[in-house]
């Protein structure tokens, strides 16, 4: 999606588990415990911690791109953002990009491990195949399908026999990113599902073959129930990911907005109000707004995870 | 599961008939590998034809006249053989800090105390929802105050404090049966020793794959390189390729060749160690179960 | 495939040491590869948004300025055009990172706050190197001068035109006896033009390219369209909105007919016009900077400015200026290898001309060279119609002007919104940036006007 830093990939997970379960008391070498943890920690508080206190005090002041001289302002920024409709259809974009782009990657991904895990041979092939995309840089997958798209002479239209304008029309625009997106990331999750279901015991479809069941109920009866969790894995860091996206959708648009700015992300604009227009205060103000809905999405998981733990599983 | 064992079965059944509806499947498995392939393929082909073929109307799959002009004008132009050089050096040393750093502190907060260390796990799983896509104007202002804007390092220590993989390896860690280490501290060996001659090398598998995981994240990243790099002398290939075009306009041969150039090095890597990838990536996503 | 043999292991392992070593070594030194092959005294790092045409001429002038100057080694940068270039140029003066010479457009100087992201130039040591104020056109030196400091040395005025074919304009009988395209006067010649171009055209190409899809073209085009009717945008003093909602409507109106009446395919709104004008598409709206590109495929065509369907002539025009990004140890050798660099390529600017341009080195224009290219001849009028952006801080190519104001434009063009609405829409839209402040000095555009 617009990264695969680690941050983006992996989603918050039960932070609880690191207090309950920590194992038990130790009686000696308990001093050397902080100098393990601490290198990663000055990092972390470095390059985690100290911008985000930063992009919090920043977004109280009117601060620009050269450093200095920046004033305190209150909540000016925010009382802004509020009625900035660029920001808000900015949110937009991303959240209709993610709407399109979870369902279709969630499916595709659960169809294409259920392909390479049923044919039997050459497995790698598969794997190949449906993996490669992911390796490549997103501005290479960017480039690519913008070319593939390309009015004149690109692919797409010449080898369905369409017209369409999938850059220069607002309505297609986003939907052209979408579909970079499918064929770029969906190797990802195809390979956390084939990992799952090549994980499910074959024991018991044997046991359930001998008692009659089958193909079709063999997989509504063991196979999905048990890619319950898997499922929601992939979806939360789909979602997460998601709302993120930057990458491919400015590269396909030489780095402009699109079609009448139709492919305008959150995170772009925060960009654009930083870099473009040099309002660093203003647009630490909308990151923070955007950290906030991050954070939602993924406590949001957190707490499902928990109720579904506690209404035993 | 275990990767061994997934493999044991795979291998045992590549012997069964061709049923038909194994041949069903496996026409299947190919047209859709061809749909993954095609664009790829097709910016293969585009890559040896000349700038004027490329955009022909009615375009067409093969080039009718096969040059390499591309490829030579993307060397002799300079700048990509400087890119690869700059992608390696970042993400060699994202990936040997990355797993130093997080290795340590996996084991730090699983297996050893110290005070607020609950409270420190804590900040370290919130600092799962930062990423500079997230927060990218304020900590390009800290590392401009840093005054690291457009050095390696600038590009490399932000890339550094993954929680995600703290996280993994934390879990690993705590999976790892007590006893072994028990044993090693009747001997009279240090908490380092243990770590460094017990621990580490029965985590081999899993650092392996957050090794390999950051690696491809690292080559693959382009919105925090992008932020901090002005300098094109010191840009990775994914930003270098997107931001800085030659001096010549969008020529869709040398672009493509350019991007095929970023992506080979992944994918010849992914042909020959494929199974420790796949095992590394999902090992590295399933974690987050 | 195999499992790793021990050896191999072992080989991995090494070849693993040594290249985090040498990873860690090389981001030790911190420089690029490229510096490190660097042996020339005096290394000028020069940021360009030269691409196409232009990147190809630029680096022949810098060729040879290398072979005369073998002491100094220019590395030139050439990064995407728009906003990014201005991002990163602006980022990297603010991180005093920033190269020893770059190019700017003319309308962003003011907003790029001189002094602060710029530095200013050394007149005397341009005039050392052959540069000096009366070689240019006065107006135009006047815009590069703020507070009494040169913040920029223009290079060139470019100008949008219009592309025809002159093949298929032949065979529609609207080529005049001169070879060139008939007059056009109203906005209904323009259209009988189109209709009878239309008509000699092949199958499955549009009639005109005008980058409906683009805020950025489709903003200049309602500049030059907007200034032929005569209208304004702010008043002297920069504190009230003078936009006229009749005249824009009047233009969004032209504009929009494009599309409705046939003669330009939103499938090929971007780019792709340039290449359907290629493939025999007999007209297209593009800047200058299309002229080598055009010739290079080989193509029978003309170039006039925008055409003057509103009565009075006039085109979008903008300049390509020298700037010095602020470093705060700016002097010495490198800087001077960057007036030297600057003044040698704005004086040799004849090479320049033939990338569309027209050069700002006034000395130039007179040759006969100039004068015997084609179709640079037949459009060097423009010079004395241009129509500009208001001189805000806001104002300027690809700056926040033309991306708020743009892509209401290109929603009226493109049909998703009415004209007139459009038209009060932008008004909005400028009484807004009108009042904003701007970010690098808080002062709003009057502010700023009566500062100075």
């Amino acid at each position: 999606m617009t990264t695969t830093t680690p941050q983006a990939v992996l989603a918050p997970a039960r932070a609880k588990s690191a207090a309950d379960s920590a194992p038990a008391r130790r009686k000696q070498g308990l001093q050397h415990g902080g100098w393990f943890v601490a290198p990663f920690l000055v990092l972390f508080a470095l390059f985690v911690i100290w911008p985000l206190l930063r992009g919090i005090y920043l977004s109280f002041t009117d601060a620009n791109i050269s450093g200095d001289g920046a004033g305190f302002i209150g909540l000016d920024n925010y009382r802004e953002a509020l009625h900035d409709q660029l920001m808000w259809d900015a949110l937009g974009h991303s959240a209709y990009f993610t709407l399109l782009v979870v369902p279709c990657i969630t499916v595709l991904a659960f169809l294409l491990a259920m392909l390479a895990h049923h044919i039997e041979r050459a497995q790698w092939l598969w794997r190949l195949c449906f993996f490669i995309p992911f390796l490549l840089p997103s501005t290479v997958a960017g480039n690519l399908w913008q070319w593939l798209f390309n009015p004149g002479s690109g692919m797409v239209n010449h080898v369905f026999g369409l017209d369409t304008p999938w850059l220069t029309d607002k309505s297609y625009a986003m939907l052209a990113v979408v579909l970079t997106t499918l064929w770029w990331t969906v190797g990802f999750s195809f390979l956390l599902y084939l990992a799952a279901l090549q994980g499910i015991p074959a024991h018991l479809y044997e046991a359930a073959k001998l008692d009659g069941a089958n193909a079709w109920h063999r997989m509504v009866h063991i196979t999905l129930p048990l890619l319950r969790n898997i499922t929601g894995l992939v979806i939360a860091l789909q979602i997460l990911a998601s709302l993120q996206v930057f990458d491919q959708a400015v590269v396909m648009q030489d780095f402009g907005p699109g079609p009448e700015g139709a492919t305008r992300t959150f995170v772009q604009y925060t960009l654009e109000e930083g870099f473009t227009s040099y309002r660093v205060g203003y647009a630490s103000a909308i990151s923070i707004i955007f950290f906030v809905i991050i954070a939602a999405v993924a406590l949001a998981r957190m707490w499902l995870l928990r109720n579904r733990e506690e209404g035993g599983r | 599961m275990t990767v061994d064992a997934a493999q044991t079965r795979i291998k045992s059944r590549t012997r069964t008939p061709w049923t038909p509806s194994q041949i069903v499947l496996t026409l299947i498995g190919v047209a859709v590998s061809a749909v993954f392939l095609a664009p790829l393929a097709w910016a293969l082909f585009t890559s040896l034809k000349s700038e004027t073929e490329a955009v022909e109307v009615p375009t067409h799959w093969l080039p009718e006249d096969w040059t390499g002009q591309a490829w030579k004008a993307l060397f002799e132009t300079g700048n990509i053989t400087n890119w690869f050089v700059n992608s390696l050096v970042v993400s060699v040393c994202v990936t040997a800090v990355v797993l130093l750093v997080s290795a340590l502190a996996g084991y730090g907060f699983a297996r050893t105390e110290f005070r607020g260390k609950a409270f420190l796990m804590g900040v370290v799983m919130a600092g799962l929802m930062v990423s500079p896509a997230v927060l990218g104007v304020p900590l390009f202002t800290t590392v401009q105050q840093m005054g690291m804007v457009d050095t390696y390092w600038g590009m490399i220590l932000p890339q550094c404090a993954p929680a995600a993989m703290v996280y993994i390896l934390y879990k690993f860690f705590q999976s790892i049966p007590k006893e072994l280490e028990e044993a090693a501290y009747i001997d009279g060996a240090g908490r380092w020793r243990v770590f460094f001659t017990i621990i580490v090398p029965l985590s081999r598998p899993s650092l392996s794959a957050v090794g390999i995981f950051t690696f491809i994240a690292s080559w693959n990243n382009f919105l925090w390189p992008y932020m901090v790099t002005n300098n094109p002398d010191l840009m990775t290939m994914p930003n270098g390729i997107a931001t800085v075009m030659n001096s010549y306009g969008i020529q869709w041969a040398q672009l493509m060749a350019g991007g095929l150039m970023a992506g080979l090095p992944l994918i010849i890597v992914f042909v020959f160690f494929q199974r420790q990838i796949v095992s590394g990536v999902a090992h590295t996503g399933l974690a987050g179960q | 495939m195999g499992r790793p043999g021990l050896n191999r292991r072992q080989l991995i392992t090494g070849l693993g040491g040594a290249a985090v070593a040498g990873s860690f070594g090389f981001a030790a030194l911190g420089s690029g590869a490229d510096a490190l092959a660097s042996s020339a005294a005096t290394r000028v790092r020069y940021w360009n948004l030269f691409s196409g045409g232009d990147g190809y001429n630029m680096i022949a002038m810098l060729d040879v300025f290398r072979k005369e100057h073998p002491d100094i080694d220019v590395k030139d940068s050439t990064l995407q055009w728009g906003s990014p270039f201005y991002t990163k140029l602006a980022m990297a003066a603010a991180g005093n990172r920033a190269p020893d010479l770059g190019v700017m457009h003319l309308g962003r100087v003011t907003g790029f706050s001189p002094g602060r992201l710029l530095d200013s130039w050394d007149v005397g040591l341009l005039a050392k190197y052959g540069v000096k104020e009366a070689d240019f056109n006065p107006a135009l030196w006047k815009r590069a001068v703020i507070d009494g400091k040169l913040y920029a040395l223009p290079l060139d005025i470019h100008v949008q035109l219009c592309f025809y074919r002159k093949d298929v304009l032949g065979r529609a009988g609207l080529l005049g006896d001169d070879g060139r395209i008939v007059p056009v006067t109203s906005p209904d010649e323009w259209f009988d033009v189109l209709r009878k171009a239309k008509k000699a055209t092949k199958k499955g190409l549009q009639t005109i390219g005008m980058w409906a899809s683009d805020q950025n073209f489709q903003w200049w085009f309602f500049v030059a369209f907007y200034t032929q009717l005569g209208g304004t945008w702010f008043d002297a003093a920069n504190s009230d909105v003078t936009f006229d909602t009749d005249k824009a409507t009047q233009v969004l109106e032209f504009m929009r007919r494009h599309i409705t009446d046939g003669y330009s395919d939103p499938g090929f709104a971007g780019g792709a016009g340039a290449e359907q004008f290629v493939n025999g598409s007999p007209f297209c709206w593009e800047g200058n900077w299309s002229v080598p590109v055009f010739s290079g495929a080989k193509v029978e065509y003309g170039a006039t400015p925008l055409p003057p369907v509103f009565g009075k002539p006039a085109t979008h025009a903008e300049s390509h200026a020298f700037v010095l990004p602020h470093q705060s140890g700016r002097g010495g050798d490198t800087n001077e290898g960057a007036h030297r660099l600057a003044a040698y390529v704005v004086r040799h600017a004849q090479q320049w001309a033939a990338g569309g341009h027209i050069p700002a080195y006034t000395p130039t224009l007179s040759t006969a060279a100039y004068q015997q290219l084609s179709p640079q001849n037949e459009y060097a009028s423009a010079m004395d119609h241009q129509a500009t952006e208001p001189k805000v801080w806001f104002a300027g190519s690809t700056g926040i002007l033309a991306q708020r104001v743009g892509p209401i434009v290109v929603s009226s063009t493109l049909g998703s919104a009415k004209p007139e609405a459009a038209a009060r829409g932008m008004k909005g839209m400028l009484t807004e940036l009108l009042a904003s402040k701007n970010p690098m000095d808080g002062r709003t555009a009057a502010q700023a006007g009566a500062a100075a």
